[in-house]
């Protein structure tokens, strides 16, 4: 009885984590994919597999970057499956709208626009800088990269992002 | 000193740096300085931008059978729970925020070392928030059970010590409430559409008017994502 009591406990806190941790993992995974079905897919399995796996998270400090690990396999794993086609970057825009909408915000709907035409390898590391807070050797050690290289990709992905949106480039450093 | 290329360069890739070398850079060049103005208003459009509403349930594309029992357990488990809290004698509010205290004396050394920011953004998330930069150093974050619910436990440290902040999203005061209570003084302050904000030093050395402006200058970094 007691166990039980004390199972319940910890599952309790396990599913209040994952409601916390959510819309978080949503929005990285929607960024990721650039699909609303596909990202809410991999957030599901992503929940299932710590579930699975909840024994293995010792210090629920660690929750936010073990979720984020299972959540990059688990995307690997369904882009694998899906097989997706070369995609036309405005017929996706267009599919997401209701996920994009912006109300007035035009500005705001630019950057959008212009983060779904920036290559992964530049998205991924800006994601979890400004999204999810990560610092540069968080990013490193989850992309298995040196700091210099995401040091490099998040230059880059800035700059391209930058020049996707209009702004004034011409004082960004070459490389 | 680093040339302005080089500051351009580390500013593209992290424009939220604090480096002293990059500091020292920016307040000796004017065109750089305009330039990192520029940069962090596109920063700022980048952080709006990511924050797309994120559906709070789930289309069952292709939800497993599994996925949809944890749910159900999910809503049970909210139910029994907020049925027993309903039930629950309330003590004072203040007394359990300086109860919690006893718990966790280490969290009030004093230190320059910020925690890391992915441990910071954990022990945010039960409160679906994040805090700016404004807040300060933030020595020391927890997510703690309290009241029946996970709340963040944020050290900040001042210019006049280490202050606990607690954000309460779950429990609402009508106006701001000072106590000294048990070798802590401090106040609780009513956050609009989101509980309230408990802020308290140890001692008395602090006066009401310096936590008042600490509890405000952290209530204006918190940014609410939820």
């Amino acid at each position: 009885m007691k166990d039980d009591a004390g199972g319940n406990v910890k599952r309790a806190r396990f599913q209040a984590l994952c409601q916390a941790l959510r819309p978080d993992l949503l929005r990285f995974a929607f960024w990721l994919s650039r699909d609303l079905a596909l990202a809410e897919d991999v957030v599901q399995e992503t929940m299932l597999r710590a579930w699975k796996a909840r024994e293995s998270l010792k210090d629920e400090a660690a929750a936010k970057p073990w979720f984020l690990t299972i959540i990059r396999r688990e995307y690997a794993r369904s882009f694998e499956r899906k097989r997706l086609p070369t995609v036309d970057v405005d017929e996706l825009i267009a599919r997401e709208e209701p996920m994009l909408a912006t109300g007035q915000d035009q500005e705001v709907a630019e950057v959008r626009a212009a983060l779904f035409k920036l290559p992964e390898e530049y998205r991924e590391p800006l994601l979890m800088q400004v999204l999810m807070g990560y610092s540069t050797a968080e990013i490193a050690s989850q992309l298995e990269l040196s700091t210099a290289a995401v040091l490099t990709r998040l230059f880059r992905g800035r700059k391209q992002l930058r020049a996707l949106c209009g702004e004034d480039t011409s004082l960004d450093p070459d490389s | 000193m680093i040339d302005c290329t080089a500051y351009r360069r580390a500013l593209l890739a992290n424009p939220r740096e604090a480096n002293p070398e990059l500091a020292a850079h920016r307040a000796s060049c004017r065109v750089c300085a305009l330039y990192t103005e520029r940069l962090l208003g596109f920063e700022s459009r980048l952080e709006r931008a990511l924050q797309v509403s994120a559906p709070d349930h789930a289309q069952p594309t292709r939800a497993s059978r599994g996925w949809l029992a944890m749910a159900a357990s999910i809503t049970v488990a909210f139910v029994i729970a907020g049925g027993l809290w309903v039930s629950a004698p309330h003590s004072s509010l203040a007394a359990d925020v300086v109860a919690h205290m006893a718990g966790e004396p280490q969290a009030w050394a004093r230190t320059d070392v910020a925690v890391p920011s992915a441990d910071l953004a954990v022990a945010l998330a039960d409160a679906r928030m994040r805090l700016g930069a404004g807040a300060g150093t933030v020595s020391y974050a927890r997510s703690c059970a309290f009241r029946g619910h996970h709340v963040p436990h944020l050290v900040v440290q001042t210019a006049v010590g280490p202050i606990t902040v607690m954000v309460l999203v779950h429990e609402s005061v009508s106006k701001v409430v000072p106590f000294d209570e048990e070798g802590y003084r401090g106040v609780i302050l009513p956050v609009a559409g989101h509980g309230s904000l408990a802020v308290l030093a140890k001692g008395q050395a602090v006066g009401r008017s310096e936590l008042e402006a600490i509890a405000a200058r952290v209530e204006s970094a918190i940014v609410w994502v939820g």
